[in-house]
Formats: C-alpha cells, sequence, structure tokens
C-alpha cells in the first residue's frame, strides 16, 4: 500500500475534506498540522513543500513519492490506483 | 470586539474590497462562514486576517501577500481557477462553487507556460 502523509492547517475546510477522503477510501494516513508542529516539524514541512512548490498551500499531499497540493480526490485516486 | 462582531466587520469590509477586482463570496455560506471565523481567530493571534490555507513562512513581505484578501497577489493564478485559494471568493459569474477545482501554483505556472509555447 502506497504510504500516505499529508500536512494541513487547523484552519483550513480543504484539509479537513481531503482528510476525510482519506479516512472514507479506508487509505491509512499521516497527518500534521504546520500551524500547531513545533519549529523543528514546521521547519521540516516548510523546506518539503517550498522543494515542491513556490509557494506554502495546503492540504499538501503526499503519495509516496508524488505530491498533490489542494483537495483533488480525482488526483488522489489516480495516483493511488497506478 | 467580540469574535461574532468582528467576523461581521470583516465580511463587510472585504466585500467592498473583492467588489472591484469582479469577485464575491462564495455562495457556499458554510464555507463562508467557517473561513470568516477563522481569520478573527488567525487575526486575534498573528495580528492580521491571513489566509486560513496558506501557510505562513516567516518572512514579512510574503506573509503580508497572504493577508485577506489577498486576490490582487495572486491575481493570474485566482482568475484561473475562478476562485481564491481558499474559496471565500469567487468570480462573480459562479454559480457553483463545487465545480471549481484547487489548481496548485505549480501546475498553473506550467500550463501557462505551455500556452505562451503553443503561440510561437
Amino acid at each position: 500500500m502506497k504510504k500516505v502523509v499529508i500536512y494541513t492547517l487547523s484552519t483550513c475546510p480543504w484539509c479537513m475534506r481531503a482528510k476525510k477522503f482519506f479516512r472514507e477510501h479506508d487509505i491509512p494516513f499521516e497527518s500534521i498540522e504546520y500551524d500547531k508542529a513545533d519549529d523543528d516539524t514546521k521547519k521540516a514541512i516548510k523546506d518539503d513543500c517550498l522543494a515542491h512548490n513556490s509557494e506554502m498551500s495546503f492540504p499538501f499531499v503526499k503519495i509516496d513519492d508524488d505530491v498533490v497540493v489542494g483537495y483533488n480526490p480525482t488526483k488522489y485516486l489516480k495516483l493511488l490506483e497506478s | 470586539m467580540d469574535s461574532g462582531k468582528r467576523k461581521e466587520k470583516l465580511r463587510e469590509m472585504f466585500s467592498k474590497v473583492v467588489d472591484p477586482l469582479g469577485y464575491k463570496f462564495s455562495p457556499d455560506t458554510e464555507l463562508v462562514d467557517f473561513l470568516l471565523e477563522q481569520e478573527v481567530k488567525i487575526e486575534k493571534e498573528k495580528g492580521s486576517p491571513f489566509c486560513p490555507c496558506q501557510g505562513l513562512t516567516g518572512d514579512r513581505e510574503s506573509d503580508m501577500k497572504l493577508v485577506c484578501p489577498c486576490i490582487p497577489f495572486h491575481r493570474e493564478h485566482y482568475d484561473a481557477m475562478k476562485r481564491c485559494w481558499c474559496g471565500l471568493y469567487v468570480h462573480k459569474d459562479v454559480e457553483d462553487p463545487d465545480s471549481l477545482m484547487q489548481i496548485s501554483l505549480q501546475e498553473f505556472l506550467e500550463s501557462k507556460n505551455k500556452e505562451c509555447l503553443s503561440w510561437e
């Protein structure tokens, strides 16, 4: 099974929808709230996000080595099935 | 000012700012209420109503570009989506906000570059 990691913000409704999507599809995932994280975790997330994107937009969904920035169930499914 | 009053004040202020930009509040009133409530919380904590769906980096110049309504700093990108990143605002002609997808900045820039190349 592919590894799913989701970076989120506690204030972001699209992050909540992304997590709901993975829960409803019984896909295990790890999620980390950027705005509630400690400084070291924040820095690691920031570096990861900026390496893929020039902005810090959430949700930031990693499916193995692929990344989807934003709430996009179609893309999540495509990557999970590929 | 209590949170409810501040939320209504932000709604009133933002409405005046986004109207001349060709945007309006999303017809999804539940989403709008939730996002405005988050912005009130963020403003209390951080001093400004930053976008609830974009992370602050600590770099003041780039963070200030995320103060709501952040449309002027992301105009081309948001126009392509017909919405802002968090979906608080949509183009005035949008009636079904659920039909609009978030397009990452990277994807937007890539599609823009492809368009430019096809014109050459």
